[in-house]
């Protein structure tokens, strides 16, 4: 059995969003009560947060934005940038508490404390590009995550799975001209679905070109769909760039009980995904993979998906 | 919503006494395939493709005693030998869909832009309606499509444009399309949004039917029997 750390704090459910939004709080109860309710608990190493130094997410946001988003919570408004990012006076804090204990998990994976790790943020990441806030997130987790690796432990080939429902634009477009960090992205299919990028064409600019992959999935889909594409797309991809270590943007919102998209997998098809990104970190990685929560609304079906992934990375 | 907007106002031209083989090079340095053909006093003579320039080439099949001869009569000729000087052009008030339903019936793939004294002003091509259409719809914008099943009397598109306002959501484009019940429109807003189980709940309990997409489009697909 690996040693896998859970990052899980309080102070995460103090980003307060409008009663109606689907990016609450309710959301990480419910997956810590999945992985609770599991007797998972005693059997994992606990992460608490920690506040980042602002100078690992100035590594992918620009500076001014930083202070925008800050003047915002401090002014006291209730959204930044469009309708759907719903915040509050903590926004802030917690978005710099979820980068930190991102980061600090990083490092006790890095220092052997840990085989892998799996990180239970608010607000996401994915969708926030270097200079905007978009589709409920603020700091790109992820992103800042890689940056990490690279400049304090000279990773020298990232590679992150986001197979969150919605495509990571903020992600794909940090990268795209990167060929040191590989960007691969199954999603519903942009002409659909938010955000309207992450079609098949879109490879990566420059020395980037051929490591960002996309593979859009029509609404109505299911399990089937998603082998065909990552058994195509993914695992050959990831053959040849040989990832030192893998990042993944875990989203359960492509759930068949999640209203938030129109693709049906079944929590059997989560556990398949997770199961062949592990099998990927043990061939490529040394095992090394951390899984960083982005979008996943239904309360109802997060307990067990949360609870299956968290097995998973421990190899129960 | 007028060609002026969105033609290209650089437009690259030449001379009707320039050689076959200068509108062949300028074409191909500046990837297009129609140039215009003016004089001296910017008035439009006519257009030149590079469809009328590999017409003029030699053909692969010419007798090769020939060919030497076949390509000097080339390099004799001049843009005004192979030019097409009954062109179809547009007004810089012209609309898009002006230009997009002459491009569809006359499968001309650019006009030139014409002012009332016959000055070239600018050329449009497909690739900048396509531009066009891309901005109308909001493809490039942030959202998420849903489609709606309404019934083809009046007040609907309103109540359904008031609802998602409410929500302060923005619409990137809107579209109505014909459904296979008659009597009933599929209607699809596209919304620079994230959020939408909400609006979802919201328009269902309005009493509107909300179809996945995928099902409108599957049905205009050719049925196999």
């Amino acid at each position: 059995m690996r040693k896998t750390g859970f990052l899980h704090d309080d102070r995460y459910l103090l980003h307060r969003t409008a009663s109606y939004h689907p990016e609450c709080s309710d959301r990480l109860k419910a997956i810590y009560k999945g992985i609770e309710d599991g007797e998972l608990l005693p059997k994992l190493t606990l992460i608490k947060a920690k506040r980042a130094d602002q100078r690992w997410v100035e590594a992918v946001h620009h500076v001014k934005y930083i202070m925008r988003f800050e003047e915002a919570c401090l002014y006291g408004l209730t959204e930044f940038e469009s309708a759907d990012n719903q915040m509050c006076r903590e926004s802030f804090e917690v978005a710099l508490l979820a980068v930190g204990g991102i980061l600090d998990t990083l490092r006790m994976m890095m220092e052997g404390q840990i085989d892998n790790a799996f990180c239970s943020v608010r607000p996401p990441g994915h969708h926030a590009e270097v200079e905007k806030a978009m589709g409920f997130c603020y700091f790109n987790n992820v992103a800042i995550a890689a940056r990490y690796l690279q400049s304090e432990y000279g990773i020298k080939r990232v590679g992150i799975v986001d197979f969150d429902v919605h495509h990571g634009n903020g992600t794909q477009h940090i990268f795209e001209a990167d060929p040191s960090v590989f960007y691969y992205s199954i999603h519903e299919h942009p002409s659909f679905a938010f955000p309207g990028t992450g079609r098949e064409f879109e490879k990566g600019i420059g020395e980037g070109e051929g490591f960002t992959m996309n593979s859009p999935v029509l609404p109505g889909q299911s399990d089937k769909e998603y082998h065909k594409l990552l058994e195509r797309d993914l695992f050959p991809a990831f053959d040849v760039f040989r990832p030192e270590i893998i990042l993944t943007s875990t989203g359960f919102d492509a759930h068949e009980d999640d209203d938030m998209s129109g693709i049906n997998l079944t929590t059997k098809g989560y556990s398949w995904i997770m199961e062949r990104v592990v099998e990927m970190a043990d061939k490529y990685s040394d095992g090394r993979l951390i899984s960083l929560l982005e979008g996943g609304y239904c309360l109802q079906r997060l307990p067990e998906l949360a609870k299956n992934h968290v097995e998973i990375l421990m190899g129960k | 919503m007028f060609v002026t907007n969105s033609m290209q106002k650089n437009v690259i031209t030449i001379g009707k006494e320039a050689s076959v083989f200068e509108a062949r090079d300028k074409m191909a340095a500046n990837s297009i395939r129609h140039l215009p053909v003016i004089d001296s006093e910017n008035n439009l003579l006519g257009v030149v493709t590079d469809r009328d320039v590999r017409s003029a080439m030699p053909s692969v099949f010419a007798d090769v005693c020939n060919l030497e001869e076949e390509k000097k009569k080339v390099a004799e000729l001049k843009v005004k030998d192979i030019m097409t000087t009954n062109v179809t052009t547009v007004s810089p008030m012209h609309t898009l869909q002006d230009a997009i339903m002459l491009i569809h019936r006359t499968r001309v793939g650019a006009f030139p832009v014409v002012d009332e004294d016959g000055k070239l002003k600018g050329i449009i091509s497909v690739r900048d309606l396509l531009r066009a259409f891309v901005n109308v719809l909001g493809i490039e914008e942030p959202g998420m499509l849903l489609c709606i099943l309404v019934e083809n009397k009046q007040g609907q598109m309103k109540r359904i444009v008031d609802a998602i306002t409410e929500e302060k959501i923005s619409f990137g484009s809107i579209l109505v399309a014909r459904y296979w019940d008659e009597g009933k429109r599929a209607v699809f807003p596209y919304l620079l949004t994230n959020n939408v189980a909400h609006i979802k709940r919201k328009l269902k309990s309005m009493g509107f039917e909300l179809l996945n997409p995928m099902e409108w489009y599957l049905d205009q697909l050719p049925k196999h029997d």
